[in-house]
């Protein structure tokens, strides 16, 4: 187990130089000059090839992206060359919110989730099954935008009950803290709570067909206890896939989210990264994501051999 | 960034709500009988935010930096023989020719402005952004609170010494009524309009057309036009390559477009905008429509293919870029695209974001090669008030703006203009100016078009003007 955690983490290092060459080459390649967009609407075609020069954009790619990745390798990520802060100081500073309101997300979605979807699947082809089913439909078609709007519209304009937007540091309060982010995390979580229901339905539907279930049954086992602990337990590895695999839905999600609510996390600094074309920022925060995305699929990975001791690496 | 620029750092001069350079740092100034000696005396008392004193050594090194950025800064570079400190508050100007419009460019509102910033920072390369931001303006910045591109933070600067004149847009005195002020980006425009119902902005800088009847019908909200110089919409046309290196196809545009139709596709409501016949700002006092008639009255298509044929058009594609995620641009350029098609042009429609837009235009080659024919921008109304921070209206080929236009004509007036020496004169110019722009068509005007400004109504002391003034407002608990 130790020698196989040790060999995944060592894994990601050929990932990320491969993002990392990727995600430079595209950049590199990709239309936009953020001298033009640094020199401002009034400046001429000699100030913006000053302002190239200046920042080192004219140099060849090898060269830049040799420096980078050089930087990279001493932990260092670069300088923004809009704010002319470091790009980790920067990631770091939005970096609270967006895993805040990540964490607040899965927390509510399997929360919500789980238990829809073992009732679901208990109560398969009755109207609480098809309730459930045409909600988990809603979450996947309903855009993240219309799903915020409409909650910032009925719990903050019309009943005055949650902040319309913003977000307050954890530092500075429990309940300021989750205030801020209930509205975002309900919105947010729709689609995941659709994707893990839908599958966690699934599951335990072909788990409840199983000869130790009918067995549990017979010893006179309890509903809940057969649903929850039996039944939920065995049904649990594809359920637990589909979460991590979501992560990536709530990165991509995270974008929306924090634009409709205005929340000053990675997602909003990655949009306005890529307009401005502050390529360091734009690289660090792919690479960011994209660790972290490799971390959760191992802390998964490991989670099966928890959840299913018959899973040996 | 100019915005809050003008909160952290104050300027040696400020324009009015007429447009006119009020001394503002400056305490008195002497200027010589022929012009070319200009001697500066900057007010007592003036402080900086870390607590040093601004001294003549400070203006002078920022002025340098400005001058190396500035349209006008650079005419100055180019006539100064000398720009010294003669003492802690004194500092001397000495330059070869005269130069009427020194204090304009001293106290200008459209950007680069000239702000004054310790010596130790302005010595920063003037083409890299400054890393430490110590002012001596009203507020200071609050650095450790700063999320670039979500929030800024200003602190009421306790020593500030402001001016015993009432305050009149950058100018008089800069009295703060607020302690604190955080500036919030909110990049959507539906949930700032919530957030401003709710209570949980104050004031909203540039709220949408098609939100505001919204607001309007709030009776916690006011809403008001935010900046009487306006905007004005524009297109330009590449001058180096076919078909707009030729004079006949720029016209052949300006005679088939109808100004209406952008503005309605820009701001809709008719109160909020006018046809412009012309390049300057309405309302100001050099604005001119002198050669504005091929913008006037029935639109002519037959007119215009006619001459779009004399200029040698037969068919090949013209790349009109358009940047989508801006709502002027992409306005503007769904006009331009129908127009073009209704002349018969074969329009190669280049969707992209503004940051690709920007780095297009600047591109020289011809279109099929990467560069282009058309692109899509406006102008902020305080910068078309005369030529001085006016790029888009320089038609000095290669270093002209993007379009690259060539005109001698033009030139000289704006060379006129420069030169004049009372109002009259300027106006003549301008009206000179203004016709030659518009017979070599250096760009297409689409119209002046206003925007509205939100706030709460417990906030009092809110002005109309180019930017928004935080001297002088208060907020009721």
């Amino acid at each position: 187990m130790l020698s196989y955690t040790i060999r995944r983490i060592l894994a990601t290092i050929p990932v990320m130089v491969v993002v990392a060459l990727f995600v430079f080459s595209l950049l590199y390649i990709a239309p936009g000059d953020p001298a033009a967009v640094i020199a401002g609407d009034q400046a001429t075609p000699a100030d913006v090839e000053r302002i190239r020069q200046s920042l080192g954009l004219d140099r060849p790619f090898l060269i830049r992206f040799g420096e980078w990745l050089w930087q990279i390798l001493h932990g260092d990520l670069g300088t923004s060359i809009f704010t002319n802060l470091p790009v980790a100081a920067m990631i770091a500073q939005r970096v609270e919110p967006t895993l805040s309101l990540m964490a607040v997300t899965l927390v509510i979605a399997i929360c919500l989730a789980v238990p829809m979807g073992v009732v679901a699947a208990w109560q398969a082809d009755t109207l609480i099954d098809r309730a459930i089913m045409a909600f988990a439909v809603l979450g996947f078609s309903v855009p993240v935008f219309v799903v915020g709007y409409l909650l910032a519209y009925v719990f903050a304009l019309e009943l005055d009950w949650l902040p319309v937007q913003g977000y307050t540091q954890i530092s500075e309060g429990l309940w300021p803290w989750f205030e801020n982010l209930i509205l975002p995390a309900l919105a947010l979580g729709c689609v995941y709570i659709a994707l893990i229901a839908r599958i966690t339905r699934a599951s335990m539907l072909e788990v409840l067909q199983q000869d130790f279930i009918r067995t549990a049954r017979a010893k006179g086992v309890g509903q809940t206890r057969i649903l929850f602990v039996h039944a939920l337990k065995n049904a649990a590895v594809p359920i637990v896939t589909v979460i991590g695999i979501g992560v990536a839905l709530l990165i991509g999600g995270a974008v929306v989210t924090e634009t409709v609510f205005a929340i000053p996390g990675i997602g909003r600094l990655t949009v306005d990264a890529i307009l401005r074309r502050d390529y360091p920022v734009i690289q660090g925060v792919v690479l960011m994501f994209s660790f972290l995305y490799v971390l959760v699929n191992l802390l998964i990975d490991l989670l099966y051999t928890v959840l299913d001791p018959r899973i040996r690496y | 960034m100019r915005n809050g620029a003008a909160l952290v750092w104050d300027m040696l001069y400020g324009v009015d709500g007429k447009l006119q350079p009020r001394r503002q740092m400056v305490e008195s100034e002497e200027v010589s009988s022929d012009g070319l000696v200009w001697t500066f005396r900057l007010r007592g008392g003036l402080k900086f935010h870390d607590g040093e004193p601004v001294l003549a050594k400070d203006v002078v090194a920022s002025l340098a930096r400005w001058q190396a950025r500035d349209n006008m800064g650079l005419m100055t570079k180019e006539i100064e023989q000398e720009l010294v400190a003669v003492d802690d508050r004194t500092f001397r100007w000495v330059l070869k020719k005269p130069y009427p419009k020194l204090l304009v460019a001293l106290g200008k509102v459209g950007t680069p402005s000239c702000f004054i910033m310790p010596a130790r920072i302005a010595a920063t390369d003037p083409f890299k952004p400054i890393g430490d931001y110590v002012g001596s303006g009203p507020m200071r910045f609050v650095r450790n609170e700063w999320v670039p591109g979500a929030k800024a933070v200003f602190e009421r600067f306790a020593d500030y010494a402001p001016r015993q004149e009432p305050n009149s847009w950058l100018s008089g005195g800069k009295h703060m009524l607020l302690e604190r002020i955080e500036w919030i980006v909110m990049p959507d425009p539906a949930t700032a309009s919530a957030a401003l119902q709710n209570g949980e902005v104050d004031w909203w800088e540039t709220p949408i057309a098609d939100i505001v009847p919204v607001l309007k019908k709030n009776r916690n909200v006011m809403v008001d036009i935010a900046d009487p110089l306006g905007n004005i919409g524009s297109f330009r046309m590449n001058h180096l390559h076919p078909p707009f290196n030729d004079v006949r196809a720029r016209r052949a545009i300006l005679t088939a477009m109808n100004q209406e139709d952008y503005m309605r596709a820009v701001v809709g409501d008719n109160a909020l905008w006018k046809p412009l016949p012309g390049f300057f700002t309405p309302g100001t006092p050099l604005y001119s429509e002198d050669g504005g008639e091929i913008l006037k009255g029935p639109r002519r298509l037959d007119a215009a293919k006619r001459l779009l044929a004399d200029s040698g058009y037969s068919g090949q594609p013209v790349t009109c870029v358009v940047a989508q995620d801006l709502q002027i641009t992409k306005a503007q350029g769904e006009v331009t695209a129908d127009l073009l098609r209704k002349l018969g042009v074969n329009v190669d429609f280049a969707a992209v974001d503004w940051g690709t837009n920007a780095a297009r235009r600047a591109q020289k080659s011809p279109p099929g090669q990467g560069g282009w024919q058309m692109f899509h921008t406006w102008h902020a109304g305080a910068v078309c008030i005369d030529p001085s921070s006016y790029t888009a209206i320089r038609a000095n080929g290669d270093k002209a703006w993007f379009g690259w236009p060539t005109s001698a004509k033009v030139e000289s007036e704006i060379t006129a203009w420069y030169d004049a020496r009372n109002l009259d004169e300027e106006k003549a110019a301008i009206a000179r100016l203004n016709k030659a722009a518009l017979e070599d068509v250096v760009y297409a005007p689409t119209g002046f078009f206003l925007a509205y400004q939100a706030w709460r109504k417990n906030i009092d002391g809110i002005v109309k003007g180019p930017l928004p003034f935080f001297w002088g407002v208060s907020k009721a608990a």
